[in-house]
Order: structure tokens, then sequence, then C-alpha cells
């Protein structure tokens, strides 16, 4: 079966934006623009506070509405996310700030987890930038998603229960976990069983996938982000962070010294969104510091 | 938008993909008449599907009180309010499908219901519409009613959750119609939760993806029906495939109830989905209910099964129901008798009209001992 899209309409639109695009990828140095600051250490930097952060520039970015593919999003909750960069030569950094009263982390039917995503070409040529929304045929990009109900997990130290969400909740007289083997059990645990990201339990809140344009979102072989996302006074306070010189596929390298772009999305569980319903930003210069 | 043709409402329709059959399509007729709810399906189907955590309050199958119950609460009201007023008078539906009526920006007309939602699975069990007055008796149809109405998906031929999703994770199987989640793709959005009226795909909040009725596929890929199908105690179901409309075989009962007999119903056919399965619907309640959720044309189908006794065809179809747990591909009426067969025209089940009588003395000479009679 063929999917219907407006193709016109996206061409025109896509054109638009990648106009502005090749813009700001040229300009590095332009106000705007993100510089991630050299810092000492080594290894993944997950610190949302500190010293690693105290002398970098920290960049409004403007989020519009998701309003191009459907579903759509006219009214999202986010407008801005406050956004610092920094690097150890290793490992590169964002730090993602954005107010946010109702923290969102549990998820039920209608309970959504608060987001925020990066976003990468894969390969960055200033000319022919990819689009900015999640890439298109032969413009590749590497995305990196923040989710506050992963980072629930990490900070309890074990996967979900029933009980975290209905307090009230016997457990059913006999699980499969009860009576078979992990493995032997494994065709009863749906996605989990599939070993699909979003169900595994693992050791970061960030899931690190690659896009070739809307729908395509796939999870990279190798999982190679991390991150952490602290909620205090009102706002969260993410990083996601990546190695600069990934060991698998569909991730960019980042050198010292040289320029790409970076594009964001922000989710508010507590307004249901989620996937293309969701706020987001157009490309944003980042130079990465010598 | 491509247009399709959809038959259940007589008349071509918008929808997101072009219309492509798959070769043959899943089907199950239910006969209303002859539920009891007593939820056997209910469980067979949890303990073969949904017996892991997070799928706790999650019923691929269940069996709801009409009008008054609901799993998830309220979810035919919820929609049908939203839907609006339509014209479903005639044979072609005048009003539009929740295709049509998609808000700017969406696929479909739906909503998320609420978690709570789904909380009382059996709530309003057996509650009828009101009570008799003193001294009343009940006529046909009955002035004061209810009845059971067992729902699982409807594996439709133009499914809402597959037009929602938007990132094509939910597909239809070409080789039998089965509307499947593929759960390595699904990232959790709910956009088939909230797109399909049916309200058939359900969150699992320990996977975080949605998970909905399989069809038990790999029954029927061994040629046996379903489970809520062969474990049915009031034997209402028969499960099996319907032919593209226009290549109908009168020898495969599914075809021959549905198309021929015109005796079972679609589930909220205004909906717009093609669902595929189909209700006989309950003879005692008054029609302008029943037009709403079966068609237009539900008092022919109301009719027509209140004559089976006098139509050997009809009863031998009827009487295949719960027979047995292989898909019958055809079936014949011969001396008496209501023949199953496969495939190929074997032999699988016979089930007399009448079924023989018994008797036996009460006093047991061998045991020494007196017996008391049972049905
Ligand atoms: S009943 Fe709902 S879940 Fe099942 S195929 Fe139709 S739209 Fe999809
Ligand atoms: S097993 Fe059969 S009779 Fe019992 S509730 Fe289910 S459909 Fe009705």
């Amino acid at each position: 079966m063929k999917r219907m899209c407006s193709t016109g309409f996206l061409a025109a639109t896509l054109s638009v934006l990648v106009a502005g695009v090749a813009q700001a990828g040229a300009q590095d140095a332009a106000p705007g623009s993100l510089q991630a600051l050299r810092v000492s250490g080594t290894g993944p930097i997950t610190e949302v506070a500190g010293a690693t952060w105290s002398q970098a520039k920290a960049v409004k970015v403007a989020l519009q509405p998701q309003v191009v593919a459907t579903p759509t999003n006219p009214n999202a909750a986010i407008k801005e996310v406050t956004v610092r960069s920094v690097h150890n030569g290793e490992w590169l950094a964002l730090l993602l700030e954005w107010p946010d009263y109702t923290k969102s982390d549990a998820v039920v039917v209608d309970g959504f987890s608060d987001q925020v995503a990066v976003e990468f070409p894969v390969v960055y040529k200033a000319d022919a930038p990819p689009s900015p929304m999640m890439g298109n045929a032969g413009g590749r990009v590497n995305v990196l998603q923040w989710r506050a109900a992963m980072q629930r997990d990490l900070d309890q130290g074990r996967e979900a229960k029933i009980q975290d969400f209905y307090p009230n909740a016997p457990d059913a007289d006999l699980y499969y976990t009860n009576i078979l083997p992990a493995e032997a059990g494994q065709p009863y645990m749906g996605a989990k069983g599939l070993g699909n990201a979003v169900s595994v339990h693992g050791h970061t809140p960030v899931l690190d996938m690659m896009a070739e344009g809307f729908g395509s979102l796939t999870t990279r072989a190798k999982q190679e982000a991390n991150g952490k996302g602290v909620y205090r006074d009102g706002a969260w306070h993410v990083t996601i962070t990546v190695p600069m010189q990934p060991t698998a596929d569909n991730a960019p390298k980042l050198e010292a010294g040289h320029s790409t772009i970076v594009a964001f999305a922000v989710w508010d569980g507590g307004s249901q969104e989620v996937g293309s319903r969701k706020a987001w930003s157009d490309w944003v210069g980042l130079t990465v510091g010598k | 938008m491509p247009k399709v043709m959809n038959w259940q409402i007589g008349r071509e329709m918008d929808y997101p993909y072009e219309g492509k059959r798959p070769d043959t399509q899943f089907a199950m007729i239910i006969d209303t008449n002859k539920c009891i709810s007593c939820q056997t399906c209910t469980v067979a189907c949890k303990t073969t599907w949904t017996s892991s955590r997070g799928q706790e309050y999650m019923f691929w199958n269940n069996v709801e009180t009409k009008p008054y119950g609901f799993y998830p609460l309220g979810w035919d009201v919820n929609i049908l309010s939203r839907h609006g007023v339509q014209d479903i008078s005639g044979p072609v539906y005048q009003g539009k499908t929740l295709f049509e009526s998609a808000p700017d920006g969406s696929m479909v007309l739906g909503y998320l219901p609420e978690d709570v939602d789904y909380a009382h699975p059996n709530i309003s069990e057996d509650d009828s519409v009101g009570q008799l007055a003193q001294g009343a008796f009940l006529q046909m149809p009955h002035m004061q009613w209810m009845y059971y109405l067992p729902r699982i998906c409807n594996h439709c031929t133009y499914p809402a959750c597959l037009a929602a999703c938007p990132r094509q994770s939910i597909y239809k199987r070409p080789e039998d119609g089965i509307v499947l989640i593929d759960q390595s793709r699904c990232r959790g959005y709910r956009e088939c939760v909230r797109g399909c009226p049916y309200k058939k795909p359900f969150f699992n909040s320990i996977t975080r993806t949605s998970e909905k009725c399989v069809g038990c596929y790999p029954a029927v890929e061994q040629g046996r029906q379903t489970q809520c199908t062969m474990t049915c105690i009031g034997k209402i179901r028969l499960q099996g495939f319907i032919s593209p409309p226009g290549q109908e075989r009168p020898e495969n009962p599914i075809d021959y109830l549905v198309r021929i007999a015109k005796v079972a119903k679609p589930l909220y056919p205004q909906f717009g989905l093609e669902p595929n399965v189909y209700y006989i619907p309950p003879i005692h309640v008054p029609s302008p209910f029943l037009k709403q959720m079966f068609g237009a044309d539900v008092e022919q189908a109301q009719q027509a099964y209140r004559k089976a006794a006098d139509d050997k065809q009809l009863l031998a179809a009827l009487l295949l129901f719960g027979a047995t747990p292989s898909i019958l591909h055809g079936f014949r009426e011969q001396d008496g008798q209501a023949i199953g067969v496969d495939k190929k025209g074997g032999e699988l089940v016979r089930v007399p009209f009448k079924e023989p009588i018994f008797v036996r003395p009460g006093f047991d000479e061998q045991f020494q001992t007196h017996r008391s009679n049972a049905t």
C-alpha cells in the first residue's frame, strides 16, 4: 500500500527550511549559534550542574509547533529551550533546560512522558544539510531522545512495575516470570522480548536513533548516547552526551575546531505530547571548541 | 486521498492508503442471541495472550452488556457523540465516515480514553434499560431489554489504527487480513488507541507499546479457529474467512450468513472501517437502537433469523457454530444434517438438525442404582 502525502506542500516547506539552514551552518560564530566549550575530564558528561557548565554560553533556541506531518500539534506547549554545550575531547554534551510546571514521568494510557531530543546530521555538508524535520531520503540524521520515564526507572534502580502507577494494584496470580526461565519467557514479553529500546530497562535514559524522514525513526544497532535529567524548581535540566568518535555507523564524527548543525525537539507529557505531537527547532550552528 | 470501496456502506470513501484487499480476510460471526456472558472467551483469550506484566487490565476479548456496559467506559457513546448525527437511513450511507470527519492534522476522528476508563471491564453487567411495570409481561420486541455484546478487534478492511500510526508500525497481513502491531517498531505514541473507534488497541505501561488482538494467528495459520471461538460455551461464534465483495461463495458459511442470508451485520458500519466481525442482532431488542449499532437493514436480519427453523440452509450454517475447532471453508445440508468441510471438500464435522433422544430405565440393573434424569 502506498502512503498518501501532500508532497508538493512538503517539498515547498523543506526548501524554505533548508535555505535557512544553509545560512546557519555557514556562519559558525553567528549570534544564536552554539559553542561547545572544551572542559577537562574524560568519559561521558552527564552532570547537569557544576563547574563543567559554568563557563558554557547559554543560547535560547526558539521552538515551533510541528504542523507538517500528521498528526500535527498546532498548540505545542514548550516555546523555547535553553542550550549549552561542552566537550572533553572524547565526549560532547548538551545541557537542555526548559520550564515545565508538571513533571510527567509516569506512562499510562493517558499519561505521557516529558522528553527532549537532539538531532545531528550524520554527515554534515554546509551546502546541502538534511531537513531538520527528521532528515530526508539521502539526508540521514542521528536523533538522541531523553525520556523522563526512562530516567525514572534509572533513578529507582529498576524497571517500572504496575504498582508504580496503581499503588493498590495486586499482582496477578501468576506471571510467566514466576515459572519460566528468562529465555523461555521471552515470547510472552511482547516488545520487551523483542528488545524494543522503548521497553527495555537499560543503562541510559537516552535513546540513540537515526532517521531519514517522517516515520522512519529507527533505533541504532549500538546505543552509545547517555545523559541524565533532573527536575528541579519547576524546570527540567537534561544532559545528552555522545562520543565524538562514534564506534558504529549512523552517528556524526564531532571534531574539535569543526562546525556542524544541531536541532532540538521538546515534548510536554502533561499536554499529551508524543511522537509528531511536539515542538521543534530549526537547525542551529554548533562549533566544537579547540 | 485515495478512494476505496466499502461494501458495508454501499459507496466509495476516503482512506489514507490505496485500497488493496487481502487474498483472504479473517472474519467472525457472533450470535448475540445465544451469548450468556459467561466470559469463558475473555478468560481463554486472557490466559493465552495477556497474562504478562502491564496487561493486567487488558482484555483483547471482552463481553459487555448493552446498552449500559462498555469496555473501556463509554467507548461507543463517546465516539458517536463526537461523530455527530449522521444519516444512516439508506442502503448507501449518506453521512460521513470517521476518516471523512478527521479534524485538520489528523488521519481519523478519534479520542484517547482516560486511564480509569479501563478500570471497570464488566461495568453494568446485566443492567436492563428499565424496570417492568407491575403486571407487565414481555412482548416482542421486549419493552425492557439488554443483551450481551462480545467484542474482539474487527481486523477491519480499512483499519483506523493502521491509518493513524505515523510510523507505519501496524500492518494488515495480505494472507489473511489479520491486523498486527509490530512490537519492534511501535514506540508507544498511542495514535492507534486514539484512532480506533472500537478501542481495541491497548497501551501497555510496562512495555510502553500498544498491543492488540492478534486474531490467534498461530492457530489460524494451522487452520484452527480462534481461542474465543473454540472455547465458547454457548457455541455462539464461527470464525473463518469472508470473500471479497462480488466473489461470494454460497458454500462458505461466512459468505452465506453475511452476504446471502444477510443475517449477520457489522458493528457500527457508519464509522467506515469495514469491520470483519459480524453480529447476528438480538431479536428481542427494538430496532431503533440496533439500527445505529448494526446498520439500517438490521430488521431484515432479525426476521431472517427468526425464520431459521424453516430454512434448512440457514439452520445448517447456524448449527456449525462451535461444532469443530477447524476453520470451515464450506458447508452443506444433507438429510437433516449440517456438514462442514475443509478447503479440499473433506468432511470435518456433521451436526444433526435434531439431537437423538436416548431413553433409559429409571433403575440401572447393572449397578443396582436409581438414576435421575439429566438434560
Ligand atoms: S478494530 Fe480497531 S484495532 Fe482492530 S483493525 Fe479495526 S481499527 Fe484496528
Ligand atoms: S464464551 Fe461464548 S457465551 Fe460465553 S461470554 Fe464468550 S461469547 Fe458469550
